[in-house]
């Protein structure tokens, strides 16, 4: 042993302090490290949260574009056949010839669908939004712009949610985190309403929202990306809400409002028909690793068949042809399929090449267009005391898109006939787009005119809250705003 | 952050020495080895009551100093039976001849990051493995070498492959979604085991891509030889020391260090061969059946043999090519500078036709004396391994042969050319030839690896009473793979593809450092002693892999950069951990009772809260009562609890932004899995309580443990509501059980001077049930199977590790899915004999499983073609009758087997040979060594060990046409200089 023993509590003193120090700088040096280890395999949500750059929020304004593509498809599809304006007779899947047109709904699966997307679009605006509004970047009229921008896709994504759930109810106020408790369920109305008031806010705030965005913008938008040409397309989204709640939820105000809509909206009765096309449109691509049309497919598949209904009930032109929107928008298939007592002969063509009849992944589909708006204007005109307008809006489209001799409707006519007169027309014109079929037939309660093909099939008046969704909130399958 | 906890303050103040009692005089003496009489280096001797210690030196002489009066002196020695005689006042020498331990009595098991305790007065049951052991029959990996070895410990083969993919699972299946890998540490590095996928997946079409790649999980390059020992702690109490990593057990390696003395050098030639164990037959056919099933084309097949029978399996899993492995060692040193070199080359030949495994490496283990008091140690290995893994498991493009086998009728022969010398395009139903496959696909992996230590040792002050010491490490672990995949255009398999011609590039890039200090204090009172240390570690470890493919490339071209289609994924994850811990060890009433207890502070970046410390408790006792089965005997009651934690896997923290694309512009989305802000630690809490004891003259010991360990908070996933935009979170909940029994016995039937018998058995059993899934409906784990074809399936209430799927009612109807089976093996035993006569040594190792179930889908596959040996039988049908209904229980079988792990004989020439000087050996050994020679099994598939999706959290036992089992035999000759 060579330790001093005379002093050994001092040099145990010393060392003790050195042992301090040099223990305390051990874990100095650990916590120096960086323990904020962030992902690098792809951006987080933090890229947005954390203050969100100008080139981050860009690509976040086209995100949310490229979701408002969410669910097109099953819109199409399933709206389509839940209103008889086709069906699905690939036989891969039995729910397409069953539950969804002879029922019952399952809220687990095909009934529960058109949520999930609309709802994550939902949080990436919600996300956007939060960022927009602390970024350092954008200038005051450019955040406005944005926000705009973003309500005016959040209103209409909520609207989607509405026109699918009806009665059942939605969640509204669905920003808040992960930890709390879902959103409550309101009813079709509130949604509705929400919608509308969004669609408001967003047209205020693209008003103040300078000269451009601060983004681009995907195909489809041609003619409408910059604040004051998107809040024409804004108005035309609202005015459409404003007429479903007029004649789906009774609101009181809703025509005279949505008259004053579709008035700054980019509706047009100049250069017809031309001018039929002009509009939003949701913008396909088929390049590699982007988004397909998802409806167009080659004229073998036995996937997609025009409702036989759409064939016969086509009114004729002066010149003894159908409508010229059925001979533009469908063709006979080299040959029928049947599939469960269904056959189908024709097969929509609107997104194929109209010469060639191929299929066409870059195909667009109309969001919204000057000829649906047309037939917008002649449900507001006929509602608020102006016949003789609805009957003039009627037959432009008439006329213009469908080839036919002006209606024989007079401002006399019964209101039966100048919706059933609507009715036609927006079929037509809107047919294997947005389910028109079925959401016009629950806005004037005639669900029960809807063909019935084969004994015990029903035409379903909505669909349900996705089970998961009724899971998470601890109430029985199917859950409504009502109860579980 | 927080500051350093006030215990390390606490600790530090304890580290004050009281005066130290005075030493008086000096006592020497010699440590011999009994049987041979010759000098034992580097024994301990220490005084019984104090806290000196010293070592012998190369003449096996010893001096230490001791206090006036009487005293015991202990002489230690590993491998070697603890000698402990009392002096007297007056005495000065005193000399030792120790026995051989041969029931391993002597071991040290490990308590801390720089602390151990004899495995007498060991509070848990830790497994000890000696590298005498694991070296005795060549072993690809340590886990081939392990098998059969050690209780508490489930090893099993993923398939027959060279070279690895082997799981070990200890103490049963602890989590769901987080790491089911144990903790290796090598001299105090932490060493990756990550298994990176190789890529083949994306040729091959596997259903689970990279899952059923059949990867080598990367313990792969240890080299068994380096090995002076492998501890593996078990339970919770004894791996917390490691924290939030341990809840899968700890495997802790000690390599081999040289001792001072004169210089030692070993050289191993071993020469062997790997030979295929089983094949599976096929169904015989006439040339009007084969006719009838794949029209006229099929007929020449019979033109010179009317019952022309290919077994395929002979075809392509031949004798593999010489496998060798050459070992060589140089060790030695002075008192103050010790070394060990050994270098390796080793080549398996695989069974199948160009596939093998090949190790090299270069080992240097430095210790350093710098002063009296300070010692360091240094480890450097330099580590390379090269596999060419083959062509097997799932395939659903017939790129893999077993796949083909099961679709190619009996009466085709692979290896038939045409007039040109080309295989014949094939004509019975697929598009592939194993036979042109393995001539020309390559599957190719070399990983180089470099893994290096360093610890510094101050023995800053002993006094009679007490010691105070201090130890800083750290290391580096750090590996490339790179997988090299190549199906050329040529193949039939590509042929028919839309782009012929891939080639994969794979890269793997891990780091691993961690570094760490520790102050170790014992006092020794009268009849009592207290050991306190604490201490700080920092790890870090990082993976990145990236993978390139490209697929339609040009004709004899394999870089990626000559195809069309090229894509690429890169995934890089880091992980940094700091700790603190303190513990205490008490020992009382004349140290018979030993309680150990501690505390380990930790945080992680991977956890939700980075500046959160999780603090893992642990507390265990021992009491040792001597002398209750006779003089000598001892029995010892133990008890532990401790807790450990399995950290979130990287990312799951976080929310991610998908990238969308349209119209060439790339959006930002918020992706459909809401990352878990405040996600922690699975934790694992165990209780252990065991009884161990050491009877008739040391001639039989046993240990026997009783576990119950449950694992909390679990990592589990969840479907929010979907109004929140979200699909899945991850979050922490629920609860999972693992209960289970181990023993060991070791006997010594027999100890004569010529003849020694010993005979070690374990036995493991253990079962798992899901006790909380926190409200989740029952679900599907991630890699739990293929769906409809029996798969895992988390429900409470039943084992973690039950098949679920249709069966037969008392009707024979198919009911809806219910449990059909438990992949989990009732229990194992294993078996080690070692029988030494003269210069001859036998030793034995058997290896039993009872139970388990396995999923034969490669008899599946053979029903789905028409193509069973059994073809048209009462067996058959029954399992058609499953097949046509999606009922999986005729393929369920029983897993259990009975396997010859190893068998070596050899013999030591006697040393009066050796005196004409054959090549200056002083020592020479020749033997003969085999490696699961034989099998007896129940399962009438290859081999029932078997794992389809590889290393998995819980699914294994799945048989989808894996790499066949071999056997192998080497021949050895071994040479002391």
């Amino acid at each position: 042993m060579t330790m001093n023993r005379k002093h050994p509590m001092a040099r145990a003193g010393r060392r003790r302090v050195s042992m301090r120090a040099a223990l305390g700088a051990l874990v100095l040096v650990a916590s120096c490290n960086n323990f904020d280890v962030q992902n690098l395999n792809s951006p987080t949500a933090e890229t947005l949260t954390n203050g969100a750059t100008r080139d981050v929020l860009a690509r976040t304004a086209i995100g949310v574009q490229i979701q408002a593509l969410n669910d097109r498809g099953g819109i199409i599809q399933q709206w389509g056949i839940y209103g008889r304006e086709g069906w699905n007779l690939l036989g891969n899947d039995p729910r397409e010839t069953g539950e969804e047109i002879s029922g019952p709904q399952d809220a687990g699966g095909r009934a529960g669908g058109i949520w999930t997307g609309q709802y994550s679009a939902i949080r990436t605006i919600n996300t956007f939004q939060a960022a927009v509004e602390n970024a350092a970047g954008l200038s005051d009229a450019e955040k406005k712009a944005a926000l705009g921008f973003s309500k005016t896709m959040e209103a209409w994504h909520l609207q989607i949610v509405a026109l699918r759930s009806g009665p059942v109810g939605m969640p509204v106020d669905v920003d808040r985190p992960i930890s709390d408790d879902p959103a409550p369920l309101v009813s079709f109305a509130e949604g509705m309403a929400a919608a509308s008031a969004l669609m408001d806010e967003a047209y205020a705030d693209l008003q103040a929202g300078g000269s451009s965005f601060p983004f681009s913008f995907v195909p489809g938008y041609e003619g409408f990306t910059t604040p004051a040409t998107f809040a024409k397309f804004n108005r035309a989204l609202a005015a459409k809400i404003l007429v479903h709640r007029a004649t789906f939820v009774n609101c009181a105000t809703c025509w005279a409002e949505a008259k004053t809509a579709i008035g700054e909206s980019f509706i047009t009765t100049a250069d017809l028909p031309a001018s039929l096309k002009l509009g939003v449109y949701f913008g396909y691509t088929g390049a590699p690793g982007e988004l397909s049309n998802p409806v167009t497919e080659s004229m073998t598949s036995n996937r997609y068949w025009v409702h036989p209904s759409i064939i016969t009930g086509a009114q004729l032109q002066p010149d003894g042809k159908p409508d010229q929107r059925l001979l533009d928008k469908v063709a006979l298939a080299p040959a029928p399929r049947t599939l469960n007592d269904l056959t189908g002969s024709y097969k929509p063509v609107m997104y194929n090449d109209p010469a060639t009849l191929a299929p066409d992944p870059g195909a667009d589909i109309p969001w919204i267009t000057n000829e649906e708006l047309l037939l917008l204007r002649a449900e507001i005109r006929w509602n608020t005391n102006d016949k003789a307008g609805a009957i003039s809006d009627i037959n432009l489209v008439r006329v213009n898109a469908g080839g036919l001799a002006p209606t024989t409707l007079t401002v006399a006519s019964p209101d039966s006939a100048f919706i059933t007169e609507l009715l036609y027309n927006r079929l037509y014109s809107l047919m294997w787009t947005q389910g028109t079929r079925w959401i016009d037939a629950r806005r004037y309660n005639r669900l029960n005119t809807l063909p019935i093909d084969r004994p015990g099939d029903v035409v379903h008046p909505n669909m349900l809250i996705p089970a998961s969704e009724c899971d998470a909130r601890g109430l029985t399958d199917p859950c409504s705003v009502s109860g579980g | 952050m927080r500051r350093t906890p006030s215990f390390l303050a606490v600790a530090i103040a304890l580290l004050l020495p009281v005066a130290a009692s005075a030493q008086s005089r000096i006592i020497t003496g010699t440590v011999t080895i009994a049987a041979t009489g010759q000098p034992l280096p580097d024994a301990m001797i220490s005084l019984v009551g104090g806290a000196t210690e010293t070592r012998t030196g190369a003449d096996g002489q010893f001096r230490i100093a001791a206090p006036a009066g009487p005293v015991t002196v202990l002489a230690r020695a590993i491998g070697y039976k603890r000698l402990a005689k009392p002096l007297a006042a007056g005495a000065n020498r005193v000399d030792f001849a120790l026995e051989k331990d041969l029931l391993l009595l002597e071991n040290v098991v490990v308590t801390g990051q720089a602390t151990t305790v004899e495995q007498r007065s060991a509070t848990t049951a830790v497994a000890h493995v000696s590298g005498d052991e694991l070296s005795r029959v060549a072993a690809p990996t340590i886990e081939n070498a392990l098998v059969g070895k050690v209780s508490g410990v489930n090893l099993q083969s993923n398939s027959g492959a060279p070279g690895g993919g082997i799981q070990m699972q200890i103490r049963g299946n602890n989590t769901i979604l987080g790491s089911f890998d144990p903790l290796y540490v090598i001299d105090g590095v932490i060493y990756s085991n990550a298994t990176i996928a190789s890529g083949r997946g994306d040729v091959s079409d596997a259903a689970f891509a990279t899952a059923e790649d059949d990867a080598v999980n990367r313990v792969a390059d240890i080299n068994p030889a380096d090995i002076e020992s492998i501890e593996i702690l078990k339970g919770a109490a004894a791996s917390s020391i490691y924290g939030s990593k341990a809840a899968n057990g700890v495997v802790i390696i000690t390599t081999k260090r040289g001792r001072a003395g004169e210089t030692n050098v070993h050289l191993t030639q071993r020469l062997g061969q790997f030979r295929p164990s089983r094949t599976l037959e096929s169904r015989h056919w006439t040339e009007a059946e084969a006719v009838a099933k794949y029209g006229a084309g099929v007929a020449h097949w019979f033109d010179n043999n009317p019952n022309p029978y290919f077994n395929h399996f002979d075809q392509i899993f031949t004798p593999g090519n010489l496998s060798f492995e050459t070992l060589g060692d140089v060790s030695g040193g002075t008192d103050k500078t010790r070394y060990f070199l050994g270098v390796t080359n080793k080549h398996d030949g695989g069974i199948e036709r160009n596939t093998g495994f090949d190790r090299q490496g270069l080992r240097l283990n430095l210790d350093q004396d710098l002063s009296e008091k300070v010692t360091a140690h240094v480890n450097s290995v330099f580590n390379r391994s090269t596999n060419d893994r083959g062509w097997n498991n799932n395939c659903n493009n017939f790129a893999c042969h077993g796949y083909a086998f099961a679709y190619t009728p009996s009466f085709v022969d692979y290896s038939a050319k045409d007039a040109n010398g080309n295989y014949l395009t094939p004509d019975w139903g697929i598009q592939a030839n194993p036979m042109q496959t393995t001539d020309l696909a390559k599957n190719h992996e070399e990983t180089d690896r470099f893994t290096g230590g360093l610890t510094l040792n101050w023995d800053a002050m002993t006094s009679g009473r007490q010691s105070l010491r201090f130890v800083v490490g750290g290391g580096l672990d750090v590996f490339q793979q790179a997988n090299d995949i190549w199906s050329p255009n040529e193949l039939f398999t590509e042929r028919t593809q839309t782009l012929p011609g891939t080639s994969v590039e794979n890269q793997g890039n891990s780091r691993y450092y961690n570094w760490n200090a520790n102050a170790i204090h014992n006092y020794t009172g009268r009849g009592f002693s207290l050991g306190t240390s604490g201490g700080l570690q920092y790890e870090d470890r990082q993976l990145h892999t990236s993978r390139i493919e490209t697929e339609n490339l040009v004709p004899g071209q394999r870089n990626v950069g000559q195809g069309t289609n090229t894509t690429g994924v890169e995934n890089l994850t880091q992980e940094r951990t700091v700790a603190l811990y303190g513990q205490e060890e008490i020992r009382l009433l004349s140290e018979m009772l030993l309680v150990q207890a501690g505390l380990r502070a930790e945080r992680s970046s991977v956890n939700g809260d980075v500046a959160k410390y999780n603090v893992f408790p642990k507390i265990s006792a021992s009491y040792r009562i001597l002398g209750l089965l006779g003089e000598g005997s001892e029995i010892k009651p133990r008890i532990a609890y401790g807790e450990t934690g399995n950290l979130p896997t990287f990312g799951q923290k976080f929310t991610l932004l998908n990238t969308p694309q349209l119209g060439g512009s790339s959006g930002f989305t918020v992706a459909g899995a809401s990352g878990f802000a405040g996600v922690e630690p699975e934790r694992v809490k165990e209780i252990e309580v065991g009884l161990d004891g050491i009877a008739m003259n040391s001639r039989v010991t046993w240990e026997l443990t009783g576990f119950r360990r449950n694992t909390t908070n679990l990592l589990l996933q969840r479907v929010p509501a979907p109004s929140t935009g979200f699909s899945s979170q991850v979050f922490n909940g629920g609860k999972i059980q693992n209960q289970g029994i181990e023993a060991s016995l070791g006997v010594t039937p027999v100890q004569r001077r010529n003849l020694n018998w010993v005979w070690r058995t374990t036995y493991t059993r253990y079962t798992s049930e899901v006790l909380d899934l926190a409200g989740l409906p029952p679900f599907r784990p991630p890699l739990s199977g293929f769906g409809g074809l029996g798969v895992t399936f988390i429900e409470v209430g039943k084992p973690l590790t039950q098949l679920i799927g249709h069966a037969f009612d008392a009707n024979g109807d198919p009911t809806g899915n219910q449990q059909i089976g438990n992949t989990a093996p009732d229990y194992r035993i294993g078996m080690v004999h070692d029988v030494n006569y003269k210069n001859f040594a036998l030793n034995m190792v058997l290896d039993y499983q009872h139970g388990g179930d396995i999923i034969n889908l490669t008899q599946f596959l053979y029903d789905d073609s028409g193509l069973s040996a059994d073809y048209g039988s009462a067996a058959w049908e029954y399992r058609m009758k499953g097949y046509n209904n999606g009922v999986m229980t005729p393929y369920i079988e029983d897993a259990s087997f009975l396997k010859l792990r190893e068998l070596s004989l050899s013999m030591q020439v006697p040393d009066h040979y050796l005196r004409g000087g054959l090549l200056g050996a002083k020592s020479l050994r020749l033997s003969v060594a085999g490696r699961n020679l034989l099998t007896w099994q129940r399962y009438s598939g290859l081999d029932p060990e078997v794992g389809n999706l590889g290393n998995a959290a819980i699914r294994n036992n799945l048989d989808v046409a894996a790499y066949p089992p071999s056997r192998s035999i080497f021949f050895e000759i071994s040479a002391g200089f």
